[in-house]
C-alpha cells in the first residue's frame, strides 16, 4: 500500500478559518489573515486541561441540587441522580432513562471518550484510527444534546414562578453542569482529529 | 533537526489553558472548605412516634429560620420510640444546650387559637427552643406537646398541685382579678403522690404579682351556694365557665411575701372559699397519743392552745398504732391511740412561712419542758365532739417529746372523764388525810362538858325556891291589879283628880287673859284698865 501524500509532507498548512492551503512557512493566512498552524496549537494540552476542568465541574454538578422547588413554604432540592431515582420510583421509567442518558451517561461518556483519544494520541497508539475517528465525531455531535438538562431547568425557572405558591430556582449544579457541557464541547473543539491519523502515517512511514 | 527540537520545546511549554482547570480546582476547594466550615453538629432527638417526620425533608427551625434537616429516622434499640438523626447548621451550635427543647409543629386547633396552619401544606417541622444550660449536648428528648409559651418568653413558670383534676386543661387562662396574666402549660397526674400537677406560666410583667403569700384557686365553671341570705352564684369570665381557669391573689389580711423562684410549687385550692377556710400555707404535723377514749374526735376537729385555734386533727392513726404495737410485742395491752394533728404557725399570728415552722417546733419543745401537754377536751356536751387542747400543767410529771414514725410526739395528760375520776380521787385522798379522829374526840369532850352543864342546870331547876317562883310572881301581879283598880272613873280619887284638873284649867284661862292684857298694855298693872271698843267700819257718804 503506497503511502498517501499529505499536505503536511509538502509543508502546506490549512488555515483554521478559511481552510485555504498555504505554505507553513507563512505565519498568516494569505487569504483571511488568520494565524497559520500545521496542526492546532497545543491541541493535546488544551484538550487535557479543559477535560480536567470539566471533570472538576462534574463533581458539584452531581452532588449539589440542580433545582430548588419552593412549594408553599417548603423548599425541595433535587439533584440530577435524585431526580432520576425519584422518576423511577414514580414509575416514569422512560423519562428517567432519557434523563439518565442525556444527563449522566452522555457527559461522563464524552469525558471518558475524550480522555481516551488524548491518551492514545499521546501514546502513539496503533489502535484502529478509523474507529477512534468515528468516536470523535460522535462525541462532537452529541455534545450539544447534553444541554437538555440545563434547558429544562432554565425553562422551568422562567415559566414556573407563581408567587408564593410554587417557585423553581436553579441550583448550583445547573451552572456547573452547563460548565461541564460547554467545556467538554470546547475540549472536543480544541482536539485536532488529524493527530489520530498523524500517528498512523508516522508509523506506516516508519515501516 | 533544529525545527524538530523547537517542536519538542513547544510541546513541553505549559499552555495558558491550564489556568482554567486551576481556577476550577480553586473554586472547588473553596466550596469544599466553605461547606466544611458551615458543617454543623449532628444530633439525635428521641420521639415517641415518627409522626410528621420525614427523612431528608423535615426541617429544624428556630424563629422560623431553617437550622437543619432530619437526616435519618429510625427505631430505637428498645423499639419503643423513634430516634431522628438531625444534621444542623453550624449556627445552631450556640443553641444546643442541655435543656434545649424540641417538638414537632403541626396544625393545632386550641381553645383560644389555631396554630401551625402553614404546616398543613408544607408538612410538619421540628421547632427548637434554646435553653440556658450547659453547651455541648448532642442527644435530646423531644416534647410530646409544644410548650404553651414561646421559647425564652419573660415571665415566671410555677408548679401547682391539686388533689382534684377539675376542668382545667392545657392552655387555660390564669387570671389575676379577672385579667388574663398567664396560662396553664401542662397538666399531668402523678400516681406516685396522687396529685394533679399543673405547670403554669405567668407573663412578664405580671409575674411580679406572685410572691410567697399568694394562693391559687380554681375558677372553673359555676359555683352555686345557698345559705340563710339566699342563693349565691359565683363564676369567673365566660371563658372560664366554658374552659376553666386558675385565679390567684393574696388572701385578706395576709402580707406580701417574698419573691418566688422559677418552678416554685403552690397548692391549687378548689375555690376561693376553700382558701378562706385554710388561710395558711405552712404547717407541720405532730402526733399526740391518748390512753383514753377518743370518741367524738373527728378529723378536722380543732386543736387549741388555751382556747385559740392553732390547727386541726388530721386523722387517727389507728393502723400505724397497731403496727407499732405488734412490732414492740405489746398487743392486747391497751396501747395509746396515736392522733395526727396539723398545726399552722400562721394561726398564732406568726408569719406564714417556712421559718415559722422551725420556730413553732422549738417553742413546743421548750414548752414541753415547762409542762406543755396536750389533752383531749370535750367541745360539745350534746354531740360529744372532742378537741385537742394544749396547755401548761406545771405540776405534771416531766416528759419529753418523742417520735412516732416520722412525726414528733407531744406528751399528753388525761382529761375529761378520766380527769374527773382523778379529781374525785384526789378529793378523797385529801379527806382521808384530814385529822378526823382528833376532831371527833374533841367533839366528844365538848359533848361531855355540855352534858355536865345541863345536869347542873337541871339541879338548879329542881330546887324548891326555884319551883316557888311562879306563885310569888302571881301574887305580885294581883297586888298590882288591886292598885290600878283604885283609879277607875267610879272611884273617889278619880273624881277628885278630875275636879282638880278642871279648876286648874279655869285658872289657866284666866291667866291667859291676864297675859294678853299685859302684852297689849304693860302698864295695866299700875293704871286702870280701859276697855277699847272694837273698831267698826265707817260708811263713806
Amino acid at each position: 500500500m503506497s503511502t498517501p501524500t499529505t499536505a503536511a509532507h509538502k509543508d502546506l498548512a490549512a488555515c483554521h478559518v478559511c481552510m485555504k492551503l498555504a505554505p507553513s512557512s507563512l505565519h498568516d493566512c494569505p487569504r483571511c489573515g488568520a494565524a497559520l498552524h500545521l496542526r492546532k496549537n497545543d491541541s493535546i494540552q488544551r484538550t487535557l486541561a479543559l477535560l480536567i476542568t470539566a471533570c472538576l465541574l462534574y463533581i458539584p454538578a452531581n452532588l449539589y441540587p440542580i433545582m430548588y422547588t419552593d412549594q408553599l413554604g417548603t423548599t425541595e432540592a433535587s439533584t440530577i441522580l435524585g431526580g432520576v431515582i425519584l422518576l423511577i420510583n414514580l414509575g416514569s421509567v422512560p423519562v428517567a432513562v432519557v434523563i439518565f442518558i442525556f444527563s449522566v451517561m452522555v457527559p461522563s461518556g464524552k469525558l471518558m471518550a475524550m480522555f481516551y483519544l488524548v491518551w492514545t494520541v499521546e501514546r502513539h497508539s496503533p489502535l484502529d484510527p478509523r474507529q477512534r475517528s468515528i468516536m470523535y465525531r460522535v462525541t462532537e455531535f452529541i455534545g450539544k444534546w447534553s444541554m437538555v438538562d440545563v434547558f429544562v431547568v432554565s425553562i422551568l425557572v422562567a415559566l414556573v414562578h407563581l408567587g408564593g405558591l410554587l417557585v423553581i430556582r436553579p441550583g448550583i449544579a445547573a451552572l456547573s453542569f452547563a460548565g461541564v457541557v460547554i467545556i467538554t464541547m470546547l475540549a472536543a473543539e480544541s482536539f485536532d482529529s488529524r493527530l489520530i491519523w498523524d500517528n498512523m502515517e508516522d508509523s506506516e512511514r516508519d515501516k | 533537526m533544529t525545527s524538530e527540537q523547537a517542536e519538542i520545546t513547544q510541546g513541553r511549554k505549559l499552555s495558558g489553558i491550564w489556568l482554567i482547570p486551576l481556577l476550577a480546582l480553586i473554586l472547588g476547594v473553596i466550596m469544599v472548605v466553605q461547606k466544611w466550615m458551615t458543617e454543623g453538629p449532628e444530633i439525635e432527638i428521641a420521639f415517641s412516634t415518627a409522626a410528621g417526620l420525614e427523612q431528608g425533608k423535615t426541617k429544624i427551625k428556630f424563629r422560623n429560620v431553617d437550622m437543619g434537616i432530619v437526616d435519618k429516622v429510625r427505631l430505637n434499640d428498645a423499639l419503643d420510640g423513634v430516634i431522628a438523626n438531625v444534621k444542623l447548621d453550624r449556627q445552631a451550635l450556640q443553641l444546643l444546650r442541655e435543656d434545649t427543647r424540641f417538638w414537632v409543629v403541626t396544625a393545632r386547633v386550641g381553645v383560644d387559637n389555631i396554630s401551625g396552619l402553614d404546616t398543613l401544606l408544607s408538612g410538619a417541622y421540628i421547632q427548637l427552643a434554646p435553653g440556658e444550660g450547659k453547651k455541648g449536648a448532642r442527644e435530646f428528648v423531644a416534647l410530646e406537646q409544644p410548650p404553651q409559651t414561646p421559647a425564652n418568653a419573660p415571665g415566671l413558670r410555677l408548679q401547682l398541685t391539686s388533689d382534684r383534676a377539675s376542668s382545667i386543661n392545657t392552655g387555660d387562662m390564669v387570671l389575676y382579678n379577672g385579667y388574663k396574666v398567664g396560662r396553664v402549660e401542662s397538666m399531668t397526674f402523678k400516681p406516685s403522690d396522687r396529685l394533679v400537677h399543673y405547670e403554669i406560666f405567668i407573663d412578664a410583667p405580671y409575674h411580679e404579682l406572685v410572691n410567697s403569700s399568694v394562693r391559687f384557686w380554681d375558677i372553673s365553671g359555676v359555683s352555686l351556694s345557698a345559705d340563710a341570705s339566699g342563693f349565691k352564684v359565683a363564676t369567673g369570665s365566660l371563658d372560664t365557665i366554658l374552659f376553666g381557669g386558675v385565679s390567684f391573689g393574696i388572701p385578706k389580711g395576709a402580707t406580701d411575701g417574698d419573691p418566688v423562684a422559677q418552678n416554685t410549687e403552690f397548692e391549687l385550692y378548689h375555690s376561693f372559699e376553700d382558701i378562706q377556710e385554710n388561710p395558711f400555707q405552712y404547717g407541720t404535723y405532730f402526733v399526740v397519743s391518748f390512753n383514753q377514749s377518743v370518741k367524738g374526735l373527728l378529723p378536722g376537729a380543732p386543736v387549741e392552745f388555751r382556747g385559740i385555734r392553732i390547727g386541726n386533727v388530721d386523722r387517727i392513726m389507728l393502723k400505724e398504732g397497731q403496727a407499732m404495737q405488734l412490732k414492740e410485742g405489746r398487743e392486747g395491752q391497751g396501747a395509746p391511740i396515736p392522733i395526727l394533728i396539723y398545726v399552722e404557725p400562721g394561726r398564732m399570728e406568726l408569719p406564714d412561712r417556712e421559718s415559722s415552722i422551725e420556730f413553732l417546733r422549738k417553742s413546743i419543745k421548750t414548752g414541753v419542758n415547762n409542762g406543755l401537754r396536750a389533752s383531749l377536751e370535750s367541745g360539745n356536751l350534746i354531740t360529744g365532739a372532742q378537741y385537742i387542747s394544749f396547755d401548761f400543767y406545771p405540776t405534771t410529771k416531766p416528759a419529753e417529746m418523742g417520735t412516732f414514725l416520722s412525726y414528733s410526739t407531744v406528751p399528753t395528760i388525761e382529761t375529761g372523764l378520766a380527769q374527773i375520776t382523778q379529781s374525785v380521787n384526789s378529793i378523797l385522798e385529801t379527806v382521808d388525810a384530814l385529822p378526823l379522829m382528833e376532831t371527833v374526840s374533841g367533839a366528844n369532850d365538848a359533848v361531855a362538858t355540855l352534858n355536865e352543864t345541863l345536869n347542873s342546870l337541871k339541879s338548879v331547876l329542881e330546887n324548891q325556891s326555884t319551883q316557888q317562883l311562879p306563885g310569888q310572881l302571881d301574887k305580885t301581879l294581883d297586888d298590882f291589879r288591886e292598885a290600878v283598880k283604885g283609879l277607875t272613873p267610879d272611884s273617889e280619887s278619880y273624881q277628885s283628880l278630875n275636879s282638880t284638873l278642871l279648876s286648874l284649867n279655869r285658872t289657866m284661862s284666866n291667866l291667859e287673859i291676864l297675859t294678853r292684857t299685859l302684852s297689849e298694855k304693860p302698864n295695866a298693872v299700875l293704871l286702870p284698865y280701859q276697855q277699847t271698843p272694837d273698831p267698826e267700819p265707817e260708811v263713806n257718804e
